[in-house]
């Protein structure tokens, strides 16, 4: 323990007690032992006085240990964890963005990601609907000719009536004509 | 002139609850067929049956919806052209059936006012899965004045029956032309039903 100057122990005295090392509860001890042989009274009731306020100093010795342990496991806890957050942000940044409610968050990488727009969807579907009604005009006439029903020569046309609805949902009903879009298929 | 294979044209489309086996409804009546695996719709599908009723060839086209609501934009769109709606629930299926109010509201927004409705309870072959008893479907398609089967694709019970007899009350309404009249441009807008032309002008 250093002995130094005698005005470096008894700073102890003045610091925050949650500020408190062992070391200064080893200056406190110091200052206290010394102050307590200045009193050089002989008598037993100084004496266990002695032994008193020495294990008293222990225990606070004891204590403020056992506190700064506690309190550099949570620093070194908190630390982790702050270093933790930082990672999963960094992670986070370079492919998703933190989305709002509503939102959809898209793996790009994900090969089976939805890619096409609702409308996109529909245009597809009424292609295909129009050439299955296509095929079916065609698949009937072939079985027309095959059947001979049908002389080869006549130049017939046929119709097929399929409904392509409007893109917006809610259109006037006068606009249902125009959204009838009928085929001419002509007979191979 | 053209030769028409057909005398008639009906649009009809199937809704209700994804899962309920409108597919498979739609494919026992146009194939005579069941499949077991569970694929579902991608929007809107359709296939094509004639039948004849009354001395009359009529063709009828069914519209198959997509019964997840992700495709609702897509299907509510093919509303309007249907001349007959047949709206599809599942007898185990409780949700289903309490959706059923939801459809029907679908249609009296997107449908044209005067389409032919009609309700079906379906899977009934599954007795010992049922929730909805047959007697709260008559109850439901009693409230709302429309007509009402329980069917089984897998089965094949009351499929035909269902499809013929909304092809019948679409028949009813249609005004009487010349059956054997090739002049008749079937699959015009106007020729083929007065009720059309006099609801879409």
């Amino acid at each position: 323990m250093e002995v130094g100057e005698e005005s470096s122990p008894t700073l102890a005295f003045e610091k925050d007690a949650l500020d408190l090392t062992v070391e200064d509860v080893y200056d406190i001890s110091y200052v206290i032992g010394r102050d307590l042989l200045k009193i050089s009274s002989t008598g037993e009731e100084v004496s266990d006085l002695k032994f008193r306020i020495v294990r008293i100093l222990e225990m606070f010795e004891t204590l403020v240990n056992k506190y700064n342990l506690s309190l550099e496991e949570l620093k070194m806890e908190r630390d982790n964890l702050k270093s933790e957050l930082d990672r999963l942000i960094k992670d986070g940044s370079a492919g998703q963005r933190i989305v709002g409610p509503n939102q959809l968050l898209v793996d790009l990488t994900d090969p089976n990601r939805p890619r096409f727009t609702m409308q996109e969807l529909k245009e597809v579907l009424q292609e295909r609907n129009r050439l299955k009604a296509q095929l079916m005009v065609a698949q009937e006439e072939l079985q027309l000719y095959k059947s001979g029903i049908l002389p080869q020569a006549e130049p017939a046309m046929v119709e097929v009536d399929l409904e392509i609805p409007a893109t917006t949902e809610h259109s006037s009903a006068t606009i249902n004509d125009a959204k009838e879009e009928r085929m001419t298929i002509g007979k191979l | 002139m053209a030769k028409k294979t057909y005398d008639l044209l009906f649009k009809l489309l199937l809704i209700g609850d994804s899962g309920v086996g409108k597919t498979c409804v739609l494919f026992r009546f146009s194939d005579d067929a069941f499949n077991t695996t569970f694929i579902s719709t991608i929007g809107i599908d359709f296939k094509i049956k004639t039948v004849e009723l009354q001395g009359k060839k009529i063709k009828l086209q069914i519209w198959d919806t997509a019964g997840q609501e992700r495709f609702h934009t897509i299907t509510t769109s093919y509303y309007r052209g249907a001349m007959g709606i047949m709206l599809v629930y599942d007898i185990t299926n409780a949700k289903s059936f309490e959706n059923i109010s939801k459809w029907l509201r679908n249609i009296d927004e997107h449908a044209n006012e005067d389409v032919e409705r009609m309700l079906l309870g379906n899977k009934c072959d599954m007795e010992d899965k049922r929730v909805v008893p047959k007697a709260k479907g008559e109850q439901i398609a009693r409230e709302h004045g429309i007509r009402f089967f329980e069917t089984s694709a897998k089965a094949n019970i009351n499929i035909e029956k269902a499809f013929l007899t909304l092809a019948e009350d679409i028949l009813r309404k249609t005004p009487v032309k010349e059956p054997n009249s090739e002049n008749v441009d079937i699959s015009s807008g106007g020729g083929v039903t007065g009720w059309k032309s006099k609801c879409c002008s």
